[in-house]
């Protein structure tokens, strides 16, 4: 296999700065809430990735509920569900109510919990629960949609909506809701396994549970595999999601379906 | 003290302890992967009855094995349960605090003793008991991740997630208690207990947390019949 494309703005847009570059002033882009750029690193990867952020005042970092692995002391936590900041009453409401169901239902929490070091200077680290890796993007006002496992942390200024995945989507474990992230700043993401972006130019399949999130003018509808109800109890490829479209859609090489559906019958 | 050399970093470290003759290791019951035949493995319940059953408590086995190379040289091979780095710490002249489920052998003269964490570890699910590894001696314990290991440096004050500690130097103090400023609000947050560290010294953190891995897991097979 060719190396691992790194996560970046899909090929029609314009290219946006990699990795920890600092954003040049005057770019055209309007300034991040952050004054300085945030330094973060991330380490132990690809099989066990584990993120650095370092704060200073005035900086914040938000990240998924639980995956905070350490802080300096100075370093103030505040749980918040995540709704955008600029999310109206009724967005806040679907937002709680898909929280709590989530809550406790199982899976992904979604309460965020905010870092900020007002004291002077702090770091946070944080990690995803399964073995993978942690990828970073800098994001320039792009929309990225993840599936809701993905979404690790971001700073900056993010609008992020909860999009059903339809009702199909339910019979699956996984895949019942996305998160659809627009904004600008540093969005983390995870996945279990490695990451592997593929550049769409029309349709693409992809395993419901092996799909990280995609970018860029895509359009998508959940189906079964094999074709019907049939097809989605026979092929053991369970549900697909149909890609259409220009843009980059991440996939990661490991599924936690599979890896249950393995232990299942190996349990006393 | 033995050579130790430890492969497949990091994801599936193995560790090779080298053994002169008449020289002996200690570890973990069930940490063994193989071993020369010429090394003798003795089970016992090191430090008596009472310690035994302490280590019951903490999650570890009643039994640990000590390894005695006779008549030449030979090697041990050990390894963790979970995928992850495994590192050797040297002793230093405090010893450290293991998480018990990290602790997979050393030096046969590094004492190791259980020590109870606290009331309020308790509900942790696990640091109910922390081994205490001492050393009058040179020496070295090692100890095994889920995931990678990242040694860090505290200066003052520092939060770790209980599920993510390995081991730290006993010079600092350390209490369990909840993560965010309320009951509920730690409820939300996710992360549980986690351990307010103070002073100066090393904490050893592994970047997966084995419990959240289970209950993830766990949650999606189905239930136990009994």
């Amino acid at each position: 296999m060719d190396q691992q494309p790194q996560p970046q703005a899909p090929p029609q847009q314009a290219p946006a700065p990699q990795g920890q570059a600092p954003v040049p002033p005057g770019a055209g882009i309007e300034p991040v809430q952050t004054a300085a750029p945030l330094t973060h690193e991330i380490t132990h990867g690809p099989s066990f990735a584990m993120l650095r952020v370092d704060l200073q005042p005035g900086q914040k970092v938000v990240a998924e509920a639980g995956a905070m692995v350490a802080r300096h002391n100075n370093v103030e936590m505040e749980v918040k569900m995540n709704a955008g900041s600029r999310a109206g009453f009724f967005a806040k409401v679907k937002a709680f109510f898909i929280a709590m169901i989530r809550k406790i239902v199982g899976g992904e929490t979604f309460f965020v919990n905010h870092f900020t070091s007002p004291q002077g200077p702090g770091s946070v680290w944080v990690a995803p629960t399964l073995s993978g890796t942690v990828a970073h993007r800098r994001m320039q006002g792009e929309t990225i949609t993840l599936s809701t496992g993905a979404y690790l942390a971001s700073s900056g200024d993010f609008e992020m909506k909860m999009k059903f995945g339809g009702f199909k989507s339910l019979l699956a474990k996984e895949g019942a809701f996305f998160i659809q992230i627009t904004g600008t700043g540093d969005l983390w993401f995870n996945s279990y396994g490695g990451v592997h972006a593929v550049d769409i130019n029309g349709p693409f399949m992809v395993d419901n549970g092996h799909l990280v999130g995609f970018e860029g003018n895509v359009t998508f509808s959940i189906k079964s595999a094999g074709g019907g109800m049939m097809g989605f109890m026979a092929s053991g490829e369970g549900l697909v999601v149909q890609f259409e479209g220009q843009g980059r859609v991440y996939l990661q090489s490991r599924n936690v379906s599979s890896l249950v559906g393995w232990l299942t019958p190996l349990l006393p | 003290m033995s050579q130790i050399e430890i492969g497949y970093k990091p994801a599936q470290a193995m560790a090779r302890v080298i053994l002169q003759n008449g020289e002996q290791f200690r570890a973990e019951s069930g940490a063994m992967v193989g071993m020369s035949t010429n090394v003798n493995m003795e089970t016992g319940s090191t430090g008596g009855m009472m310690s035994g059953l302490k280590r019951m408590f903490g999650g570890e086995s009643f039994f640990q094995n000590t390894f005695t190379a006779q008549g030449g040289p030979g090697e041990v091979l050990l390894a963790h349960s979970l995928s992850g780095d495994i590192v050797s710490l040297p002793m230093s002249p405090n010893g450290f605090f293991i998480q018990s489920s990290s602790y997979i052998g050393g030096d046969p003269w590094v004492n190791i003793e259980t020590k109870v964490g606290g009331f309020k570890s308790f509900f942790a699910g696990e640091g109910v008991f922390v081994l205490k590894a001492t050393a009058q001696q040179e020496g070295q314990v090692l100890v095994g991740a889920f995931g990678g290991i990242q040694e860090l440096q505290c200066d003052g004050n520092m939060v770790i997630d209980t599920g993510h500690l390995v081991a730290w130097d006993t010079t600092l103090e350390y209490t369990v208690g909840k993560s965010g400023s309320g009951w509920i609000a730690s409820f939300l947050s996710g992360e549980g207990l986690v351990c307010h560290f103070t002073g100066q010294g090393r904490i050893w953190i592994q970047t997966r947390n084995p419990q959240e891995f289970g209950s993830m897991v766990g949650r999606m097979l189905p239930p136990r019949e009994n």
